[in-house]
């Protein structure tokens, strides 16, 4: 098999990850919710699980997933109330907990059953070198559809990421607006967690608006530079996975991370001479 | 001593010794917004203890845990000495990335590793329900040396939360304040896993902040509401038979739900501000942490 056709999958989907949530990491660091990624995909494991044990769900099927994103609908609704109603809490260490909430509720519920350490392990590190055809283009088609309410919306979005309370002050509906973007934000992490694990989601969300932001403070000159990374970081860690018969996912993040070393270094570099 | 209640004491003692120091490094950390640096250093000494595995030092004994201190050091120093200029790079973001690349060398790991997959599960779930009393009474030596040092340092490391702007020296702090993290959480993640230990670190110490700005009364708050929680979750653990961590995590849970609701529900009592304008004021009227 040669390395097109081994690989043309898996850079495929790194592309639509990169492309996804690139655009979503520059509002998670605006508005400081950098773990929501992590609470998000615990949320969905645990609707997941739920499903299965009260409601007889097979785990791998299509209404698994529904009951997933049926939680995460729910978390957006506490996040956006949260995020307005309560002053005393920062919003990340409300998320923060609620990760351990549920993370212990879905420990709660699988008890000690046997075998759980790989599913651990696989819903870190995901299986992207497995990635089949028609569930990218599904992912794809609903990756497509997400992004145009993202480009739709994009305005009032950007407003509330810019500033929280001259949005508040300025008589915007925030508690609506900010649902609607953690719904969004549930249905693309919750899809893209399926594809590639947490830890690369994580990755990608994050890594490549750090990058960006070393460059410069305007919307789309970033949202470039993070498509820019993402896609450069995926060909070189599928590449390097390839080549040194190493797990793709850790080897994508590991990429992402030293594009972002490297980026770092030069800034450094270039404000000292 | 009936075996049951030599039990209960035992795990009573120990989480209200931890109790103390978690929830006053959590309020530190709840102010500094820097909320997931406990699972980096976690995460970190997972990664120490997988090292030692993969070269055939067991889990638990003296040279698997200088091996997590050495990994968590390195990720203490990480922690104070990377902290961007750039004002469009949040702290969490390099705590995002270093829990993201630790994570990555964890998995890369694993995957060389014939059991990496068990002994990952094992840093997550801990094994509480079978400590002694020599932990219980190393831990509690512990801690005290870990808590008196807090005490001696806590002019600097009260003015350094509440105001890090002018500060000579913060690195090194910093520095001393994530090793004290680093090694509470060595000492704490084998016990209780990683998941219970930052749930010990964070629920009692928000429910803290969430009813007062001063640093006592929301300690006594906190590690009182957080105590009363685990006892609630040790007894309903013993009589439903349940698994002993969630339990105790899903009780800390409903009593930060529970003061989420009532502690906005005072907030918004005391606000006679309009909607409109009530983020601002209510946030500076009780000390609000955005």
């Amino acid at each position: 098999m040669n390395l097109a056709s081994m690989l043309g999958f898996p850079f495929l989907a790194c592309v639509l990850l990169s492309l996804i949530l690139g655009y979503l990491g520059l509002h998670v660091l605006k508005r400081e919710v950098i773990f929501i990624d992590i609470a998000v995909a615990q949320m969905a494991a645990l609707g997941a699980l739920a499903g299965h044990l009260f409601l007889g769900v097979p785990g791998d099927s299509v209404h698994a997933l529904a009951c997933g994103m049926s939680v995460t609908l729910v978390a957006a609704i506490f996040f956006a109330v949260a995020r307005r109603k309560v002053v005393q809490l920062p919003i990340e260490a409300i998320i923060g907990i609620t990760y351990a909430i549920s993370a212990g509720g879905a420990l709660f519920m699988i008890g000690k059953g046997t075998g759980g350490h790989t599913h651990v392990q696989d819903m870190l590190s995901g299986a992207l070198l497995w990635v089949k055809g028609p569930e990218l283009l599904w992912t794809g088609i609903a990756f497509a559809v997400v992004g145009a309410c993202f480009g739709l919306f994009r305005k009032p979005f950007q407003r509330i990421s810019d500033g929280y309370a001259e949005a508040v002050a300025a008589g915007m509906p925030v508690i609506g607006w900010d649902f609607l973007f953690y719904a969004l934000c549930g249905i693309v992490i919750t899809l893209a967690v399926r594809l590639a694990g947490v830890v690369v989601v994580f990755c990608f969300l994050i890594i490549p608006a750090t990058v960006s932001a070393m460059f410069s403070a305007r919307w789309g000159i970033r949202m470039m530079i993070t498509w820019l990374v993402g896609i450069i970081g995926a060909g070189a860690g599928l590449l390097f996975a390839q080549w040194l018969d190493l797990s793709a996912g850790a080897c994508v993040a590991l990429a992402l991370g030293l594009v972002l070393a490297a980026s770092a270094t030069g800034t450094l570099f270039r404000k000292t001479i | 001593m009936n075996v049951t209640v030599n039990f209960f004491v035992m795990q009573i003692t120990l989480i209200a010794v931890v109790l103390v120091l978690h929830t006053y490094l959590g309020l530190h950390i709840i102010r500094r917004g820097i909320i997931f640096s406990d699972l980096v250093l976690d995460q970190l000494a997972a990664f120490g203890v997988m090292v030692g595995i993969g070269w055939g030092i067991r889990y638990g004994t003296p040279l698997s845990y200088v091996l997590a201190l050495g990994a968590t050091l390195i990720g203490c120093a990480l922690l104070a000495v990377l902290r961007p200029r750039n004002r469009l790079i949040p702290q969490e973001a390099v705590i995002g990335i270093l829990y993201g690349m630790a994570m990555v060398a964890s998995l890369l790991l694993a995957d060389k590793m014939r059991e990496g997959g068990a002994s990952l599960n094992a840093t997550l779930v801990g094994s509480m329900l079978w400590v002694s009393w020599p932990l219980v009474w190393v831990t509690i030596g512990i801690y005290a040396a870990l808590g008196l040092l807090h005490a001696l340092c806590r002019g600097p490391m009260l003015r350094l939360t509440e105001d890090p702007s002018a500060w000579p020296r913060r690195a090194a702090w910093d520095f001393l304040f994530f090793v004290t993290q680093g090694i509470i959480t060595i000492l704490i993640v084998p016990v209780a896993g990683v998941l219970l230990a930052y749930g010990f670190l964070m629920i009692p110490a928000a429910i803290g902040t969430m009813f007062s700005r001063r640093w006592v009364p929301a300690l006594l708050i906190g590690w009182g509401t957080g105590f009363v929680a685990c006892v609630l979750g040790v007894i309903t653990s013993y009589r439903m038979d349940s698994p002993y961590g969630p339990t105790l995590m899903l009780a800390m849970g409903a009593f930060f739900v529970l003061a989420l609701v009532v502690s906005t529900w005072l907030a918004c009592r005391r606000s006679t501000v309009p909607a409109g304008l009530a983020a601002g004021s209510v946030g500076a009227e009780t000390g609000g942490l955005r």
